[in-house]
């Protein structure tokens, strides 16, 4: 048993060549490489700070469009403007303004103004971009017009935000924030 | 090595399932040339993926949406919004007698453009106090970072202002403030000030 062997088993073994070495090296390292260049890009792919940072810029830059929609309102284009408003919103905002729409509607026909909104700047105060939620604030310039005069209201809002399941980001809440005991 | 007997055993066992691979020796011969010829074609095209994968992965690190941090780095974002946050409740809040206590700090608070607003603000502060003996006193209500790069940062802040004269009378005020802000020795300092 033990004499056999290792006559049995030398001439099978590929003799070590220096190319033989040269090329096994070679394999080696190109597959090390490999690997580690493949774990570098999926750990830059689904790092945090990406997919959050993604996911912060889109609700920043969704709601500063939003919040500018829900603060502007032509009286000539009252049902286009708030079914803007409705579309522009989802969960209880969406259902609040559904509820008062006609409610809404008579009363801004009646008032006679219309607004224009311009968010000056706004920021994310909170984020989850697992749940897919986030908080913003936006300082507002609102155009206000009324009998062709108009005039320039400053104001802050604090605005909730949802992903929806197609990926959107909506208003969930949206709040004004006046100074407290003071007006705005 | 040990590959060299099963090849013998498998006519008998598989039949006529494969005649072509089992019967004839040169493919067999054959197959390690081509592996070796494949090789560098192989190893070439894995070199060309890992150099695309670093390349790839540089720019997702590097991109708009990594390279902030607002928001993404928790800890540093916190420290941003604290920091200005009790810089801006500091250098709006002052009183007839801490005129001078507010200026003295602001100076270590505020610099470049933001530093030449404040102090031709706090002239006219200090000429017109000394006849109303105002108090002004500042609360940071909200603060959101917009943007966090290392060093600097921009931030939007809400406050309200509560100014009192010496007759008693109160008056309650909302300001809107996009501030630029630049990290020293690991404190916010402010750069910058637009009121909104």
């Amino acid at each position: 048993m033990t004499l056999p062997r290792p006559t049995l088993l030398r001439p099978t073994l590929p003799r070590l060549t220096p190319r033989r070495l040269v090329r096994g090296l070679a394999t080696l390292i190109v597959l090390a490489a490999t690997a580690a260049s493949a774990w570098t890009y999926a750990d830059a792919r689904g790092s945090s700070a990406l997919t959050g940072g993604r996911a912060r810029d889109a609700a920043l830059a969704t709601g500063r469009q939003l919040v500018a929609r829900l603060n502007t309102l032509d009286v000539h284009h009252l049902d286009a403007d708030l079914t803007a408003w409705q579309n522009a919103t989802t969960g209880p905002l969406h259902d609040q303004l559904a509820r008062s729409r006609s409610a809404t509607r008579s009363s801004l026909a009646r008032a006679g103004t219309s607004t224009r909104g311009t968010v000056t700047d706004a920021a994310l105060t909170e984020l989850d971009p697992g749940d897919g939620t986030a908080k913003l604030i936006a300082a507002v310039t609102v155009a206000v017009t009324k009998d062709g005069t108009t005039t320039d209201a400053r104001k802050r809002f604090e605005a909730g935000l949802t992903r929806t399941s197609g990926g959107a980001w909506r208003l969930t809440s949206l709040t004004a924030l006046p100074a407290a005991g003071g007006d705005s | 090595m040990s590959a060299h007997p099963s090849p013998d055993l498998r006519p008998s066992t598989t039949g006529s399932a494969r005649p072509l691979t089992t019967g004839k020796r040169a493919p067999k011969a054959r197959r390690p040339r081509l592996a070796k010829r494949l090789l560098p074609v192989v190893l070439a095209g894995l070199l060309a993926f890992s150099g695309w994968a670093l390349v790839a992965a540089r720019d997702l690190d590097s991109s708009a949406a990594a390279g902030n941090r607002a928001l993404t780095d928790k800890a540093g974002t916190a420290a941003a919004t604290g920091d200005i946050s009790n810089t801006l409740n500091t250098v709006f809040s002052y009183g007839p007698k801490s005129l001078d206590a507010t200026q003295q700090a602001a100076r270590q608070l505020l610099t470049g453009t933001a530093a030449r607003q404040y102090q031709q603000l706090f002239a006219q502060v200090r000429s017109r106090d000394s006849a109303q003996q105002l108090t002004l006193s500042t609360q940071t209500v909200r603060a959101g970072v917009v943007t966090l790069h290392g060093g600097t940062a921009r931030l939007l802040v809400f406050l309200d202002q509560t100014s009192s004269r010496a007759d008693g009378k109160k008056a309650t005020a909302a300001a809107q403030l996009s501030v630029d802000a630049r990290l020293s020795h690991g404190q916010w300092i402010i750069t910058a000030l637009t009121a909104r």
